[in-house]
């Protein structure tokens, strides 16, 4: 494990009150759902690994989706305002696998894992209060906007200090302004989620691009209302209603491609929305499983967990995330991830 | 604090919908703020750019005002172009690089919104030498237009006449505003970093520099495609 | 339209110097007076204290020394011209080439940031005054000279190497625009269209059906000037010798060899060489457009040898070999297929360059150029920005860099290489190998606005 000590740092500054050691540092409530992948006819194209050949279009590749809230919290807030994640385990043949972690945010706080832990650092959650009549009136005077009042029961959060923090550092901005208002989904599957760092995928030619994958929700993207009061738990109970009965819910993978002039290695800045995009195939879910606790707290994602025609960048945010998401799954016991280092 | 300040403060809340504070902010507030930061309005068109997907299927939205408002002042722009279609479809032809192009009669302009690949003055030159004159037919029903005829002996003056009166593009993030901001008013962009909380009255100040804009480069059904891969990759010949 | 008088017009433009080297010395105006009687002395002097400008006119015997100047819009506003006449010329000219700079491709590492000095102070770069000479003590006198009057702010030296070559190994300048009403026995053998005189000077007919070039106020004064792009350009050989020796390897074992370089073909290539050699060497002449040699690769795709092979009387078809991606093809497509129609020969430039280099400390090496017309924007401009970068002649190129001179990164470079038959072999990850490091964008005054200048008395 590359710096120890730095990933250490990393994941107890995600430690907030009202998290636990024995679950996820971050995107700690979540709920679990099964389904199938199956690639388009040109997914091949551009990336050979096995869930992309025309092998996998047949019967589709099984694969296992965690949906959760990002906040680093074991209490349910469904309704805040929050960024919301979606891993998928994509199961190839032979026992071998690979996931692709994703988020509703599309774009990560920091360039480097020093900024990163620096951000974090500033952005733990300190108590907040509404603003007085006053203090919004001057906000207004000002062309500005005051801060959303705190949910009802909301004694802290992170908005005051990641603002600060950005108003300092150019490179959180653009994470930021998109945080702040990136509100609650109706349900999970009515968001966009972002795998956020740049891959290379090797093609049938043997070309390789570089490129960012999304998910795309085939239901299309809706948020909840922000001027009602906010619900606490309902995503599970959604997703549950609609996989009942046999019914399906499904999301597109679309793939950017990089272009001349981006630098790789940064997810902090999102590529234009007039990038060309490849649809690369349809992911289908059919069931929420029973054995939530038992089963998905228990699987251990890894945004490096890859497989044959898919390789990484650069990105040193994505490299130091193997050894923190290996630290957080030994921490809570998880089943290893590959990279985890012991024994399961 | 208990909620028995509840109705002061969903009131406050609901500031920016009343009727009176919107007054109050027309005619006080941002002209205010325009006195004492006032932003240079941002020229239009796209941005340069090395990146492939940011030089095919550019956007022009090009607002011409003009000269003669009246019923009858309409009409003649609308022949103007009418009477000229063939050539323009013609010349667009030999352009090549034009994806789609459309004349719009909307209040006192008369408007080309176009979607086309490469340099915006390369198009417009190449352009004007296949059919200069139709160009100066329309450009007389245009206020402005009689300075730069004819077209093809003022092909640089009308090229900038072009850019400013093509739409300013907001950019697709809003936190690329505040550099393009500070590169207008000759600083360095970002130096030092903004105050988040100042990025509405960017815009706001923004919008009373450009009052028309385009958002963004638009939405693409197939991006990062010249007019030419495309009829090419169709089978219909470039 | 003016009847064409050469005595208006500075020289090296419509005809190169018979000579070898140059020296480009980049000048600010730090008294204004004296810069106006040095103009004046330039234009009209005999050479003494001063030298002379050399025009265009037909010379009875070949001279030692050439010397022009080009004239930022920094420097005629500070030598004073009113700025209601400032105001009459060019955008692209009045921004500067650093303002121009994503445009033109110059990012990254070929950014205006990373310019050393003193191309570092675009707004101090007045006068770029060039020298020609055999012999480098002709260089050092008008340095001299030119030292007493204007603060030498640096200098770049140029040399033609043996053989017309580049650092790169080819063979360089082969076609120029021939101008009408101009004999140029340099290039009497070259059977290409003709081109108006506006090609290159204001005040002309141009190219482009019915445009004339808006000339600067007061219009009878600059007429007969030209804009030029002054370039230095860094050339890393090294990284291109090595991408062509990668490129054989990937090659050797590809399925389509054949059809890219016959067997037995490296025989008649360089004089004979090994297979390896001899991919290296095609890979060289498609990226190019020509064999090191100056042989076109359209005329003789398998061969390099020029037996009455015409370096310059040739045309391109949707069957060439020639990539459509190569860089001279990219420069000067010819009559061949675009698809800006109406576009073929309207973007010629007039180029002039000498190599620099190698500097004894870095090795930095590469070319001094200038690329001349009568504006920026229809033909500089419009060949680097839509042409040798993003490809937008060809869709087959589009959204790819010139191979040589492109704005490449490697992780998304990409070069298609043409087959007998049909088909390509496609080339990827190479890095820019030409670096700008630095340049201006200079008027190249008329005889009569030199005058003009010296006379201001703001």
């Amino acid at each position: 494990m590359e710096n120890k000590h730095l990933v250490k740092d990393i994941v107890h500054a995600l430690d907030i009150d009202g998290g636990s050691t024995e679950r996820r540092p971050v995107h700690t409530v979540g709920v679990g759902a099964t389904g199938f992948f199956k690639p388009s006819p040109m997914a091949q194209r551009f990336c050979v690994a096995e869930h992309f050949l025309p092998k996998a279009a047949k019967k589709g590749v099984r694969v296992d989706i965690r949906f959760s809230n990002g906040m680093g919290v074991v209490e349910e807030h469904d309704g805040w305002s929050d960024v919301r994640g979606m891993a998928v385990r994509f199961y190839l043949e032979n026992g071998q696998s690979t996931d692709l972690v994703a988020m509703t945010l599309p774009v990560f706080f920091a360039p480097t894992p020093e900024t990163f832990l620096d951000f974090a650092l500033n952005a733990r959650p300190k108590p907040c209060q509404r603003a007085t009549p006053w203090q919004k009136i001057k906000s207004y005077l000002q062309l500005q906007l005051p801060l959303p009042d705190p949910y009802p029961g909301q004694t802290e959060r992170p908005n005051e200090g990641a603002i600060a923090f950005a108003s300092k550092h150019v490179w959180a901005q653009p994470a930021v302004i998109d945080a702040s208002s990136i509100g609650a989904p109706v349900s999970y599957v009515r968001a966009t989620y972002h795998a956020v760092h740049t891959f290379i995928v090797t093609g049938k030619d043997g070309q390789r691009r570089w490129v960012r994958f999304s998910w795309a929700p085939i239901a299309g993207v809706l948020n909840t209302d922000p001027k009602k009061p906010p619900e606490d738990r309902y995503l599970k109970k959604d997703l549950e209603k609609r996989l009942s009965h046999g019914r399906t819910e499904r999301f597109s993978l679309m793939m950017q491609i990089g272009e001349t002039g981006d630098d790789f290695n940064d997810s902090t800045r999102q590529w234009p929305p007039h990038r060309t995009r490849v649809m690369m195939g349809t992911l289908t879910l059919n069931k929420v499983r029973e054995d939530q606790q038992e089963y998905f707290e228990k699987l251990s994602f890894n945004p490096w967990h890859l497989t044959d025609g898919i390789d990484p960048s650069d990105d040193p945010v994505l490299r130091i995330r193997k050894d923190v998401y290996a630290f957080s799954s030994n921490r809570r016991q998880g089943t290893p991830c590959p990279f985890s280092g012991t024994k399961g | 604090m208990s909620d028995d300040s509840g109705w002061l403060n969903s009131y406050i809340n609901s500031l920016p919908e009343r009727g009176w504070f919107q007054f109050l902010s027309k005619y006080v507030v941002v002209p205010f703020w325009v006195w004492r930061e006032g932003r240079p309005k941002l020229p239009g068109g796209p941005r340069p750019s090395p990146q492939p997907s940011d030089n095919t299927q550019r956007m022009m939205n090009l607002l011409m005002p003009l000269k003669d408002t009246s019923p009858i002042g309409r009409a003649k722009a609308v022949m103007a172009l009418a009477q000229n279609v063939d050539e323009i479809f013609a010349g667009l032809d030999n352009v090549g690089t034009v994806h789609s192009a459309r004349f719009l009669l909307v209040e006192d302009y008369i408007c080309m919104i176009s979607v086309y690949d490469g340099d915006f003055s390369n198009y417009i030159r190449d352009f004007i030498s296949t059919i200069g004159s139709v160009f100066d037919a329309l450009m007389h029903e245009v206020e402005g237009g009689d300075k730069l005829y004819p077209s093809e002996e003022n092909v640089e003056a009308f090229i900038d006449w072009v850019r400013e009166h093509d739409l300013f593009q907001a950019p697709d993030y809003p936190f690329d505003l505040f550099g393009l901001q500070d590169e207008q008013a000759g600083r360095k962009p970002n130096d030092p970093p903004h105050d988040l909380q100042t990025l509405p009255r960017s815009l706001i100040l923004q919008l009373h520099a450009n009052r028309n804009i385009s958002l963004g480069g638009g939405y693409r059904g197939y991006p990062g495609y010249s007019a030419a891969q495309i009829r090419r990759n169709l089978g219909v010949g470039w | 339209m003016a009847v064409f008088d050469a005595e208006k017009v500075q020289g090296n433009i419509l005809r190169g110097y018979p000579l070898d080297r140059v020296r480009h010395m980049i000048l600010e105006v730090s008294d204004r007076r004296r810069a106006r009687e040095f103009l004046a002395a330039a234009a009209d002097g005999r050479g003494e204290d001063v030298p002379r400008i050399t025009r265009s006119a037909n010379w009875s015997e070949r001279p030692e020394v050439c010397f022009n100047i080009g004239i930022t819009f920094e420097g005629l506003r500070t030598l004073g011209l009113p700025s209601d006449e400032l105001k009459t010329f060019p955008t692209e000219y009045t921004e500067g080439m650093t303002r121009r700079a994503l445009k033109l491709g110059d990012f990254g590492e070929s950014a205006p940031e990373h310019w050393p000095a003193p191309f570092d102070r675009p707004d101090r770069i007045h006068i770029v005054a060039s020298a020609y000479a055999n012999a480098n003590h002709h260089l050092d006198d008008i340095e001299k000279k030119v030292a007493k009057v204007f603060t030498v702010l640096g200098t770049r030296d140029g040399r033609n190497l043996p053989d017309g070559k580049v650092f790169f190994g080819y063979r360089d300048g082969i076609s120029q625009p021939r101008l009408r009403h101009v004999f140029d026995p340099e290039h009497a053998g070259d059977h290409q269209i003709k081109d108006p005189l506006g090609t290159v000077l204001l005040g002309y007919q141009t190219q482009l059906e019915g445009i004339k070039f808006t000339i600067p106020t007061p219009e009878d004064v600059f007429r007969d000037s030209a804009f030029n792009a002054f370039r230095v350009l860094q050339q890393d050989t090294g990284a291109f010798e090595t991408y062509l020796t990668d490129a054989a390897h990937f090659l050797e074992s590809h399925r389509d060899v054949a059809r890219l370089l016959p067997e037995g073909a490296e025989q008649n290539i360089g004089g004979g060489m090994s297979r390896h050699d001899a991919l290296r060497e095609v890979v060289a002449a498609q990226m190019c457009g020509r064999w090191r040699n100056g042989t076109p690769y359209e005329a003789s795709p398998n061969s390099d040898v020029q037996d009455g092979i015409s370096l310059t009387n040739y045309d391109y078809s949707l069957s060439s070999r020639c990539p459509a991606g190569s860089h001279m093809r990219r420069a000067n497509p010819r009559g061949g297929p675009i698809v800006q129609r109406v576009a073929n020969y309207t973007r010629r430039m007039v180029r002039r360059g000498m190599s620099y280099g190698p500097d004894p400390e870095t090795g930095e090496h590469g070319l001094l150029g200038n690329f001349i017309g009568a504006n920026y924007g229809a033909q500089f401009e419009a060949v680097m920005c839509d042409w040798i970068n993003f490809g937008l002649q060809d869709p087959g190129i589009t959204g790819t860099n010139d191979p040589l001179l492109g704005a490449n990164v490697p992780e998304t470079s990409r070069f298609d290489l043409t087959l007998k038959g049909g088909g390509h072999i496609r080339l990827s990850g190479f890095p820019r190998f030409v670096k700008t490091r630095g340049g201006a964008y200079t008027l190249l005054p008329s005889l009569p606005a030199i005058r003009y200048l010296s006379q201001l008395t703001a």
